[in-house]
């Protein structure tokens, strides 16, 4: 059955008619065309579909979309500020956070949150917020550097 | 070598700030106009005829555009072994084979329809371990094995199982044992684990009514050996398959060969022209596309009092799985070099790959030699233990240096190993007794540390040829079948470009890869593309360079040997102010839209093949890798808990055309190696079926799971690789386990000989030394 919703999505008011069953992920994917939140799972085990809803980090494969009239959400897509990445975009990009980019929409989303929440975060914060994320490719390592980074510009600006 | 401006250079990533905005498309991304939505169904059976297949009901429902089975696609596949078909034909041979497919207007739709499909099986015996299915008793899983078209290296053994039989032969080991002062015989064994890259299988395909051509949109490492092997199958001329690569989500070999490729175009056949697309879920990804070998190594060996080496025989049963996929070659390969890098007069190796009833097994990451060193650098360190010697100084005793001959007739040069094992070594403070670490919590718990070694050949022979376009805005082109699967090679081929090209790094792009129009390359593999396609885009820019000397010269009014390139521009070498841009002269030749074009091809031509009696070569491989890890580790005797403190990674790379992402290759290398030793285990029950085909149950690392990691980069130039490079991608995890292994026998006094070392198993053999069994 479809139904009605209105949500605000990477700042846009949107209204949409889906099937409440429709996942976030799915709407977002193949209703929307937004291809930049991936699919790992679809069992909510990887985190590469996270997104922010109201602000909090979820795994959109694991949200029905009949939930979400009045929502504010932001993928990928509206991770950027204006035209200027984000720093923690920028981050990853310098400190060599990406290989093959496929958890990094849902790393980038996860690290974004713990920034909003944390200026401040320790190697353990960091390493404990993106521990619901897989990647396979780098090991962690540089991604911890890049959000400790971040979190350092993000700081300096506020400053 | 000097005046490098771009390579050896830590540039970033030319592909991260699409990836970091979300607008990358890989293949799981891909839309097409009016596309249908492929299901499968897939096999319940580990072994089993098929009686009969019902796909009435499934054909009616609406919304199906077409339903496959094997009687619809009577094709059959395989790399060096022709073995595997489409859809399953008269049986199946492992649980999540494919059976019948069926296309829709919907996923949906196509979920619902699969389900209707009815088929009724005879179960056969299943075999899931390679020891049972090498029986000369044993069932064949293949009845008509000995008529499938082989290549020719191909040399199956004595069971109706054995699909290769891989042998070795130098010396003589029983003389070599008895001219030890120790003998010692060990047996260990490794999982089937599993790529898991992030991003599912998929592929898209698409069948023109008119003219029948195959387009093919597939993350695939391997696009041109992919469409070698499918034509093969359809019987069809190369020009009437085309593979377009989009972006792949990490691959570790899991996307080479062929997987969903076969259903899609079965399925497009029957579509009248739509688009197909077929989705794996992870589930389907775990069960039916690849997985790593298992395997079983028995290695003995005899060793003399002052150190000495005398013999060393080996068996090894590498688990296939259903279908051979890369099954001989990765015996082969994983075989060969098995007994380590050391100097021993007597060596004797019988590998075996092996059809059983469980999902195939393909390349992976290190093709082999994970499996080998997980035995044999472990059963080194007992030797050393028995002569009482200190394993690295045992080590660095019988390594292969620049001069010897390894145990397969080859001269080795460019041997960085000794290198590798010291800085290894020094990073971890070899030698140093510790109780606790520093800043840890790790008091009371048992610490121990261990390092292991070793070498890697690569593929060969094998050609790679590249293009480079120079255009009329001062911009490059690089057309190379490298797949960017996450490695890196986009930039490191761009680096290699502008710098021969002499153009900042930032004018020197990717061409994105379609089979129509990019020149061959064998594979994305083995860690061989910057040896091989780093050579063939840096002749391919060096080509483009000359032509367009040879246009500059007159505009110039100078000889072509008088000019230089510099930063993007050319310029008489006595006058640096005559100058005109590269861009200049495209444009002033051939107009605004005028572009000059190099090309170049790279084959290492010196390669020879192992004789297939001895196993003999005397040169096997254009290169070989070496590295050596190092580990620290606390292991609480309680729990059998194993928690790594640091590891050290030191890599011989021959030259780093990029520090940064060889920093980064090793880093994940050494996760991926880490999340073997300690936790990854595909476990698949006595009947042939995956019980944990899920990311919960399925344990990857995660950020939590990983020590400290020191990445080492050690520079032995190889004479023929571009600016003396060699390959990365692959050691990275090979010798992790086993240094793991060693740390972990160190600290409990005990050795654990089955991966992975979870915290049961080892507690079971704390267990046992303290009842005083183990040795």
């Amino acid at each position: 059955m479809k139904k009605k919703i209105q949500v605000t999505l990477n700042g846009k008011k949107t209204e949409l008619e889906v099937p409440s069953h429709r996942l976030l992920l799915d709407l977002l994917r193949d209703e929307i065309g937004l291809t930049g939140t991936k699919e790992g799972c679809g069992t909510g085990d990887c985190g590469a579909c996270t997104v922010l809803l109201n602000g909090k980090p979820v795994n959109s494969c694991l949200i029905f979309s009949g939930e979400l009239d009045g929502a504010d959400i932001v993928t990928i897509e509206g991770l950027k500020i204006g035209p200027e990445m984000h720093p923690v975009q920028r981050a990853f990009v310098q400190d060599g956070g990406v290989q093959c980019g496929y958890c990094t929409s849902g790393m980038l989303m996860m690290s974004k949150a713990l920034l909003d929440e944390n200026p401040d975060p320790s190697e353990d914060d960091i390493r404990f917020a993106i521990s619901g994320n897989l990647c396979r490719c780098t090991g962690y390592a540089k991604i911890v550097k890049a959000v400790q980074d971040a979190a350092r510009e993000l700081r300096n600006r506020r400053s | 070598m000097d005046n490098l401006t771009v390579v050896g250079k830590p540039v970033t990533r030319i592909d991260a700030d699409e990836k970091v905005t979300g607008e990358a498309v890989y293949g799981y991304d891909l839309v097409l106009p009016n596309m249908v939505y492929g299901k499968v169904l897939f096999s319940p059976k580990a072994h089993a005829k098929i009686k009969r297949i019902n796909t009435d009901k499934a054909r009616q429902y609406p919304g199906v555009v077409a339903v496959v089975t094997g009687k619809d696609a009577p094709w059959i596949h395989g790399e060096s072994i022709r073995d595997k078909p489409f859809l399953a034909q008269d049986k199946v041979r492992y649980i999540g084979e494919p059976v019948a497919a069926v296309a829709a207007v919907d996923e949906d739709t196509a979920e619902a329809a699969v389900r209707l499909i009815e088929v009724e099986y005879e179960d056969l015996p299943a075999y899931t371990s390679p020891e049972d299915a090498a029986r000369m008793d044993a069932v064949a899983i293949h009845e008509n094995f000995a008529s499938y078209r082989k290549m020719p290296f191909i040399t199956p053994g004595a069971g109706p199982n054995v699909c290769e039989h891989f042998k070795l032969r130098t010396g003589d080991v029983e003389q070599g044992f008895r001219e030890a002062d120790v003998v010692l015989e060990e047996r260990y064994s490794v999982p089937i684990i599993q790529h898991a890259a992030m991003e599912p299988h998929s592929a898209h395909a698409q069948v023109d009514p008119t003219t029948g051509r195959v387009t093919i949109w597939v993350a695939n490492d391997a696009p041109f050996r992919a469409l070698h092997e499918i034509t093969e199958a359809l019987d069809v001329p190369k020009e009437q398959v085309r593979f377009i690569n989009p972006l792949q989500g990490g691959g570790f070999g899991s996307k080479g060969g062929l997987k969903v490729e076969p259903v899609a175009v079965a399925l497009a056949y029957k579509t009248n022209g739509r688009p197909v697309r077929v989705k794996f879920n992870r589930e389907e990804t775990f069960i039916s596309t690849l997985t790593r070998h298992g395997a079983i190594v028995h290695v003995k060996s005899g060793v003399k009092k002052n150190g000495a080496i005398t013999a060393r025989e080996m068996t090894i049963y590498w688990n296939g799985g259903a279908y051979a996929e890369k099954s001989p070659t990765v015996c082969i390969r994983g075989s060969l070099p098995a007994p380590g890098p050391y100097r021993i007069p007597n060596v004797k190796v019988d590998g075996y790959a092996v059809y059983t009833n469980v999902p195939v097994a393909g390349s992976f990451r290190g093709y082999g030699i994970p499996q080998g060193a997980w035995a044999v650098e472990q059963h080194t360190d007992e030797l050393a233990r028995r002569l009482g010697m200190d394993p690295l100084a045992f080590r660095m005793q019988n390594v292969f240096a620049d001069g010897d001959t390894a145990y397969w007739g080859e001269e080795l040069h460019s041997v960085g190993l000794k290198e590798t094992l010291q800085k290894a070594a020094d990073a971890i403070e070899w030698g140093k007794k510790i109780d606790s670490m520093p800043g840890s919590r790790v008091k009371g718990l048992k610490i121990g540390k261990g390092l292991a070694c070793i070498q890697k050949p690569t593929r060969s022979p094998t050609t790679s040829s590249a293009g480079v376009i120079v255009n009329a805005k001062g911009e490059a082109s690089v057309l190379a079948g490298t797949v960017e699967i996450g490695q890196g090679c986009n930039t490191i081929l761009c680096q290699i470009a502008a710098e021969e090209l002499k153009m900042p790094f930032d004018k020197v792009r990717s061409a994105s890869l379609d089979t129509d129009v990019i020149p061959y390359d064998a594979s994305t593999t083995s860690s061989r593309s910057t040896y091989h396609m780093g050579n063939a885009v840096k002749g391919a820019a060096i080509d483009a360079r000359e032509k367009l000397a040879v246009l500059a010269a007159p505009m110039l009014e100078a000889k072509k040997e008088e000019l230089a390139f510099a930063d993007g521009k050319i310029f008489l070498k006595h006058q640096p102010e005559m100058a005109l841009t590269v861009g200049e002269v495209v444009r002033r030749k051939f107009g605004p839209e005028g572009t000059v074009r190099g090309d170049a091809s790279y084959t290492y031509e010196l390669a020879k093949d192992l004789d297939l009696e001895t196993g003999h070569s005397d040169n096997a491989s254009a290169f070989y890798m070496y590295a050596t890890q190092a580990a620290v580790i606390a292991v609480d005797e309680e729990t059998g808990r194993a928690r790594l403190l640091r590891m050290a990674a030191a890599h011989d790379v021959g030259k780093a055309i990029n520090p940064l992402n060889c920093a980064a290759q090793i880093e994940g290398g050494l996760a991926m190696g880490i999340g073997s030793a300690l936790h990854e285990h595909l476990v698949i029950d006595q009947n042939g079926k995956v019980r944990n085909p899920s990311f919960l149950d399925y344990h990857l690392v995660t950020a939590l799971d990983l020590p400290e990691m020191i990445p080492i980069i050690v520079e032995c130039p190889e004479p023929q690789g571009p600016y003396g490079a060699k390959g990365l991608g692959e050691p990275g995890l090979a010798p992790t386990p086993a240094a793991i292994g060693n740390a972990v026998a160190d600290a409990i006094g005990a050795r654990v000989y089955d991966l992975p070392l979870s915290p049961e198993r080892i507690f079971w053999v704390i267990q046992e030394k303290k009842k005083g069994k183990a040795a």
